[in-house]
């Protein structure tokens, strides 16, 4: 059973969807129990770091979440401003990350574009994980997701990159560490690149 | 039903969902014998065919000569329309218009192959699109009557549609995908009853329709047949009756001059007629279309009897997706899941429940009949 | 490497698709659903749609298309129209929609950009310019309300301040063009791109896939956005749902080569 926290923005119904059609039970998690009930945990998220921490602080769920994440150890996926939110810190806002991934979240740095910045990094672009199987099975060869954030995770420790793309210079697009797994991308809006590695998700 | 009620043609695979169906003593049904009696001696498509769509494209050249087209070609994106739609223009240097007639349904492979063989035959396309909105009510008053024929507005705006520009245009030929080759027998009047009768449609609408039908095209019976038929000569051409049409060969020449891709199976261009014929149809009342298509193809030697019976043990939709087309047609409907299986749930009617000019089709196809202008048909 | 992105544009008027010329002469072109539909079964990078009147006639937005709409979409979606305060950017959000997108209200309550931005983040709100070339100074002139209303901002300068206010995205419409089918106003498209770093989707003129490939040989990754092109096959302007295949556009990216990363 696979829970998708429901705390605020997020692209809970696409990513229910996708695993209804996949035939893979879900669940939109609204209460303590519904994370009990799953075997995985999905935490979507759009929109600023503090709003999303906020959000989260304020649903009742984060006790019950950081029980099964790092308690019973359940397997859980932060996309986006979900994947930040693993994190120490963010320099797009004040509050504390959930600190699960030691790192913190930074703004891309202009000094990188030669010149020109573009931010938000916007569009499909390509993923390079550093192993396959896992999260990125069958994945490994022109996979592209739909990315949409001007920040970007900085994991202290290398281990936990899973896979990096290229935006005027690599950045780990994907973190993992032990059961607790982040994309910076929308795997709910990626075509079939997403829905594998959403299916990919729930086997692990 | 009980089992001793229960009977399935030897030669073909109707059975008695068909209420009407009739068996010789050999156990032979009806339909077959039709076929084996009325059409097959009357329809040629060796030399005698040949030179009967000769004279017919002879005909429609001089009456187009001057004109941007010469006929309007009635095209879904299905494997009959499609292949027509290449032989008019590269077999039978005819200058056709594609027409084609979007009631809100169409499935991203129907579009899909049109394009194609737009682009692979340098041809023209008329796009007519129906009034979502009336139309949507218009399907769900047929879902609230609680007939069989829920697919008779998109059916209906097709024909009405295409009939309205040629008239308007001035246009004498429309040709249609129609052909003996895979409908050689003809869903029962119970089970599809017939799109063009006005009558009922207005009715059905008028007792459950929300919305009056202003753009709506609408035609009848008498209008298309005989008004514009025989006042406004405008004929209806149906090529593929008229040399041999075998379905596997006629999607493969597509799939390789223009990459067509084809359906899972008859119909498929429009999500509504998918739907219909694949589920509400086989599991409210119990008519499963496959057996008409399957019958046709193995009255023209394209399937094997026994491979139709095989087919036919699996059911006509696909159980891993029902659930999301169910949602899908709910949606686009505008009701909720739970009303439409309200509808799926209800009383069956049929279409003696409502106003209808039955009466009108049986003198004409029996005067058709008379005059060897029509055979076979609908019963 | 950052692909430019090619996004068809679909304009609602009373909840049914239209297609406008120079945001007049709205042509019916069907069910928005089965048009959603149809796009993300054909995988386009993104899709833009605009209720082209929630905003003249001062109404809400029309939630349970946006939430139909968003349902069926497995790429990302921007919806705009009759946006016009944070909560109703916040709902369009949550119903899924990863972009909302402002025109008018971004000229009237320019503040409106930077109080969204906070709450769903800036690369979330997307403003749309809709501009013409004045008949009389042939200056670039930005227009309010489908066009109809003057506005005394200058877009070059209104680009410039839509950043600064943390906007994500710049959609700028030629009205001009609009439905014309002769290609992008490139000048135009220039001059937005010299004022704003912000990520640019150009819309308006689109006619054959050349002008895509013209707009990204010159301007690198960008947004080529289209009605017209995508909605309607051949002269007669038949509706048809039409969108060049994977193979197509990485070749036509291939094509271009270019600038990477820009």
């Amino acid at each position: 059973m696979i829970a998708i926290v429901h705390y605020g923005l997020g692209n809970v119904h696409a990513i229910a969807n996708i695993y209804k059609r996949l035939g893979i039970p879900q669940v939109i998690a609204t209460t303590p129990a519904d994370l009990a009930a799953a075997s995985h945990i999905v935490l979507p998220g759009v929109g600023a770091f503090d709003w999303a921490m906020k959000r989260l602080n304020e649903s009742g769920l984060r006790e019950a979440l950081e029980h099964c994440v790092l308690v019973e150890r359940k397997p859980v996926l932060g996309i986006c401003v979900g994947m930040q939110m693993l994190a120490q810190r963010s320099e797009e806002g004040s509050l504390p990350g959930l600190s699960w991934i030691h790192g913190e979240v930074r703004r891309f740095d202009a000094s990188r574009f030669a010149g020109e910045t573009r931010l938000p990094h916007m569009g499909w672009n390509d993923v390079r994980p550093r192993q396959t199987g896992g999260l990125f099975k069958q994945l490994t060869s022109g996979a592209r997701f739909y990315f949409l954030h001007s920040y970007y995770f900085s994991p202290k420790n290398d281990d936990n990159v899973l896979a990096t793309t290229d935006y005027f210079g690599e950045f780990a697009c994907s973190v993992g560490s032990e059961n607790i797994y982040g994309v910076q991308f929308h795997p709910e809006k990626s075509h079939q690149w997403g829905i594998q590695l959403l299916k990919n998700f729930a086997e692990l | 039903m009980a089992m001793t009620n229960y009977q399935i043609c030897v030669n073909c695979v109707m059975d008695t969902s068909d209420a009407k169906i009739r068996f010789d003593a050999r156990g032979v049904c009806d339909h077959c014998n039709t076929f084996y009696r009325d059409i097959l001696p009357n329809w040629h498509t060796d030399e005698r065919g040949a030179q009967e769509l000769d004279r017919i494209v002879e005909s429609i050249k001089a009456e187009g000569r001057g004109k941007d087209f010469d006929c309007i070609i009635g095209m879904s994106g299905g494997i009959d329309s499609s292949y027509l739609t290449y032989l008019a223009k590269e077999r039978l240097g005819l200058r056709p218009l594609v027409f084609h007639v979007d009631a809100g349904w169409n499935s991203q492979i129907a579009v899909n192959n049109i394009e194609k063989l737009i682009d692979g035959l340098g041809l023209e396309l008329y796009t007519e699109v129906i009034d979502w909105d009336e139309m949507r009510d218009l399907q769900l008053s047929f879902f609230k009557a609680g007939v069989p024929h829920v697919d008779t507005p998109q059916d209906h705006a097709f024909f009405a549609t295409m009939y309205n520009f040629a008239e308007a245009h001035n246009v004498k030929y429309i040709l249609t995908g129609a052909n003996y080759s895979t409908e050689c027998i003809r869903n029962p009047l119970e089970w599809m009853y017939y799109q063009s009768d006005s009558i009922q449609l207005r009715d059905i609408h008028r007792k459950f329709g929300t919305r009056p039908l202003v753009k709506f095209p609408i035609t009848s019976i008498l209008r298309h047949k005989v008004y514009l038929r025989f006042f406004k000569r405008i004929r209806v051409i149906s090529p593929l009756n008229y040399l041999p049409y075998r379905k596997a060969e006629a999607m493969q020449l597509l799939e390789q001059k223009y990459g067509w891709q084809p359906y899972p199976q008859k119909h498929f261009e429009s999500r509504f007629t998918r739907f219909y014929e694949s589920y509400w149809l086989p599991k409210r009342f119990g008519y499963d279309t496959r057996r008409v298509q399957y019958s046709s193809l193995i009255l023209t030697e394209q399937m094997t009897r026994k491979e139709a019976l095989e087919k036919l043990m699996q059911p006509a939709y696909d159980a891993a997706t029902i659930a999301q087309d169910f949602e899908y047609v709910a949606t686009k409907l505008g009701i909720s899941v739970a009303e439409l299986q309200s509808y799926m749930d209800a009383p069956n009617k049929s279409y003696r429940d409502y106003k209808s000019q039955q009466s009108i089709y049986l003198i004409g196809a029996n005067v058709m009949r008379l005059l060897g202008m029509q055979l076979g048909g609908k019963r | 490497m950052l692909r430019p992105r090619i996004i068809p544009c679909l304009l609602v008027k009373n909840g049914g698709l239209v297609k406008t010329v120079n945001f007049d002469h709205p042509k019916y072109v069907g069910d928005p659903i089965n048009a959603v539909r149809i796009f993300n079964e054909k995988e386009v990078d993104e899709l833009i749609v605009l209720d082209i009147d929630a905003s003249v006639q001062n109404r809400e937005p029309d939630y349970a298309l946006i939430r139909n709409l968003a349902g069926e979409c497995r790429m990302p979606l921007c919806y705009g129209g009759g946006v016009r305060n944070v909560e109703q950017f916040e709902r369009i959000v949550s119903l899924g929609v990863e972009k909302v997108a402002v025109s008018s209200t971004a000229v009237r309550t320019p503040e409106l950009i930077s109080r969204a931005a906070e709450v769903v983040g800036g690369q979330s709100v997307v403003v749309v310019m809709d501009v013409r070339r004045d008949p009389g100074t042939k200056k670039y002139q930005l227009r309010m309300h489908n066009g109809k209303v003057h506005c005394d901002r200058e877009p070059a300068e209104f680009a410039a301040e839509v950043e600064r206010l943390g906007a994500g995205e710049i959609v700028v419409n030629s009205i001009d063009h609009d439905g014309v089918m002769k290609g992008y106003d490139l000048e135009l498209a220039r001059t937005i791109r010299r004022a704003s770093t912000l990520p640019m989707s150009v819309l308006g003129g689109a006619g054959k896939l050349q002008d895509i490939a013209d707009l990204i040989r010159e301007f690198g990754t960008v947004g080529a956005a289209a009605g017209s092109l995508f909605v309607f096959k051949g002269s007669l302007r038949a509706v048809l749902i039409n969108y060049p295949s994977r193979a197509q556009r990485d070749a036509l990216f291939e094509e271009c080569n270019g600038r990477q990363n820009r």
